[in-house]
């Protein structure tokens, strides 16, 4: 188990040197063929030439290597490894380090994280359980057209729809009726409020959690429940003469769990292009609205520490999700 | 699979009084021609197919050219010249909507159609020759696979936002198109690697090796039509989800840009005006896009029961 531990820990740093050095190399060329990324810096100014200089000397871009087509830059890259090693994750362009930034950013992601996560358990174990107990009768039939439904409503539509045609008039009339500061006035209201950010999130978290994985979370379980159904255990668990609800509790879904948990490592990756959208849209101010708006400034720097660290989550998430999965199922041996 | 009985010379192997056999495809198709709800799915996404293909038969209004003093007219139905009003800029709605099927769906026909090669190459490179090729094209899986898809493709459009790649549909379609490829390729690739992977040490195909049969032959005759079951099943997904990933794209001003006009430009404009009283402007592209995404989505749903070897 420790030899299996340590090699994917190894594969996972080398993959994200990887993932660096892609984002390093397409970054370098995007900057060779726009021409400087300093002039974002000055909007609509016309700067002089040794502004641009000034500029592109903080932001580490007076390296040769960026007036030529083709050259990696490998050396940049290397102090910006060594950068990133020592926490220096640079500015944006309003001089803010972007370590800041996030860490502000960092716990709203995480909340609405969390009621997505809460959302996928409970829309899926509930859903899945049922279809899978009811199979190919009618609340099996129905779940499943429901989560076709859903699988079908992009995230991205889902909001826009909720934002515009429901949030609004909604929001509205909840605030004449309940006053603006009610309860019901903010789980409506059509924006984040960080006064607020529990209530003002549970709305957007729980149409990214249906619309961004329940319904692969709903199949997946109603998939590895059924194949418990006739197992040789189920089996026997009856003829001892069981009741349904323990047979159920007991021997059905605790045994089908395992596929279900290596699932939300799976479904993680969706949640987050998802998580995007969401903060961008619904202006929460995450990680997700913060690479949103930085895409909508040309913030280079945020962008590319934010996809950075994004993918450093990913990458963590998946190597807990491969382990834990070695854990808990005693069937599978690495070592 | 049943596609390779070997038929006994001058004997119809499905003559007799013995259960028919068929091939998975057919077993598929005959599955897939009871569902009402297959065949309404497919008679929405040729709808639109053939709204793509031949505009002109819906509408005979030029969407570019376009009246300012014509500005936000409501849906005069069969009544006017514009039946579902006009935008802010006095462009006749139904005009965009029609043509903007065109771009919403080639991208994601272009996209797919352009993973798949891949797919089936570098897959069947990977899972035929293992070793070092198969390490190399694993990395670069993995490290395609840590950035979620549409964040890649935030990132990257908006590096190279200023590039010009000249004008017209197809070079505005390049940049999202480029993108959408770079990382559409993984999926696909780990399903062709898995099933070659799976194939290649069966009798059938030791026996074409052993006959001397060229790597080429093996791969494509014998290997790589298993690996079309699973990966079919997977495209209308895929289609699907680019038709969304444009509408994003298109919203964040970084996908296919006006003056080219799209699903995702309609909606981003008309997104606005919804609540103040216009909801025609952002309805007709709304129930377009969601309705096409529906019908790939239902297809994809039943193709994967159908084609599931499993199931049968």
């Amino acid at each position: 188990m420790g030899r299996y531990i340590a090699r994917r820990c190894v594969q996972a740093v080398f993959t994200l040197f990887l993932v660096m050095l892609l984002l390093h190399v397409l970054s370098t060329l995007a900057i060779q063929l726009n021409g400087s990324p300093a002039l974002a810096y000055f909007g609509d100014r016309s700067p002089t030439e040794a502004q641009i200089a000034a500029v592109e000397a903080r932001y580490n871009l007076d390296h040769p290597c960026y007036d030529q087509p083709g050259n990696p830059c490998l050396g940049p890259f290397a102090e910006r490894l060594g950068s990133y090693a020592t926490g220096d994750f640079g500015t944006d362009l309003r001089e803010r380090p972007v370590t800041e930034l996030l860490a502000q950013a960092v716990p709203n992601t995480m909340r609405l994280f969390a009621i997505v996560t809460i959302t996928w358990l409970v829309v899926g174990m509930v859903c899945g359980s049922i279809a899978a107990r009811y199979r190919n009768r009618a609340p099996d039939q129905t779940i499943r057209s429901f989560s076709v439904l859903i699988d079908a409503f992009p995230v991205f539509v889902m909001l826009l729809v909720y934002k515009y045609i429901i949030a609004v008039p909604v929001g509205n009339w909840m605030q004449d009726r309940f006053g603006s500061d009610s309860t019901w006035a903010l789980l409506f209201k059509p924006s984040f409020s960080a006064e607020n950010p529990w209530l003002t999130l549970i709305v957007p978290g729980i149409l990214l959690g249906a619309t961004g994985g329940a319904a692969s979370f709903i199949r997946l379980v109603r998939a590895s429940q059924l194949e418990n159904y006739n197992a040789d255990h189920v089996r026997t668990a009856r003829a001892k003469g069981l009741g349904d609800t323990r047979v159920t509790i007991f021997h059905i879904i605790r045994n089908s769990s395992i596929p279900v948990v290596t699932a939300i490592g799976f479904v993680f990756g969706e949640a987050l292009s998802g998580a995007v959208i969401t903060e961008g849209l619904m202006n929460i101010r995450g990680m997700g609205g913060l690479v949103w708006t930085a895409v909508g400034d040309s913030d280079i720097p945020v962008i590319i520490s934010s996809v950075t660290l994004i993918a450093v989550l990913f990458l963590m998430v998946n190597l807990l999700v491969d382990l834990g999965y070695a854990a808990l199922d005693p069937r599978i041996r690495y070592d | 699979m049943t596609e390779h009985t070997t038929p006994v010379p001058g004997i119809d192997p499905d003559f007799g009084t013995g259960p028919v056999t068929r091939s998975l495809w057919s077993d598929a198709f005959h599955a897939l021609r009871r569902r009402v709800d297959v065949i309404i799915a497919t008679v929405v996404a040729l709808f639109f197919a053939v709204m793509a293909a031949v505009p002109r038969l819906f509408t005979a209004t030029d969407p570019k050219s376009c009246d300012i003093s014509q500005s936000k007219i409501r849906p005069q139905w069969f009544d006017g010249p514009h039946p579902l009003g006009t935008d802010l800029h006095g462009c006749d709605v139904l005009a965009q909507t029609v043509h903007g099927a065109r771009p919403s769906l080639l991208l994601a026909i272009i996209v797919v159609a352009a993973s798949l090669l891949i797919a089936f190459l570098l897959g069947s490179l990977a899972g035929y020759y293992m070793g070092v090729v198969d390490a190399v094209i694993s990395r670069a899986l993995e490290v395609f696979f840590t950035i979620p898809f549409l964040l890649a493709a935030l990132l990257i459009l908006s590096l190279f936002r200023s590039v010009e790649f000249g004008h017209g549909l197809f070079a505005v379609m390049l940049p999202p198109a480029i993108v959408l490829i770079m990382f559409g390729w993984v999926e696909f690739t780990r399903y062709v690697r898995a099933s070659v992977l799976e194939t290649k040490n069966l009798d059938y195909v030791m026996a074409a090796q052993t006959l001397g049969a060229s790597d080429v032959r093996v791969i494509f005759r014998h290997i790589l039509p298993n690996a079309i079951a699973p990966v079919t099943a997977l495209i209308p997904t895929r289609i699907a989800a680019i038709i969304s990933a444009e509408a994003v794209l298109a919203f964040l001003g970084i996908g296919i840009r006006p003056p080219e006009i799209s699903w995702g430009i309609s909606i981003s404009r008309g997104a606005d005006w919804f609540s103040g009283g216009y909801p025609h402007l952002l309805l007709p592209a709304l129930t377009c896009l969601l309705v096409t995404i529906l019908a790939f989505v239902v297809l994809g749903d039943a193709l994967r029961d159908a084609l599931d070897p499993k199931l049968r």
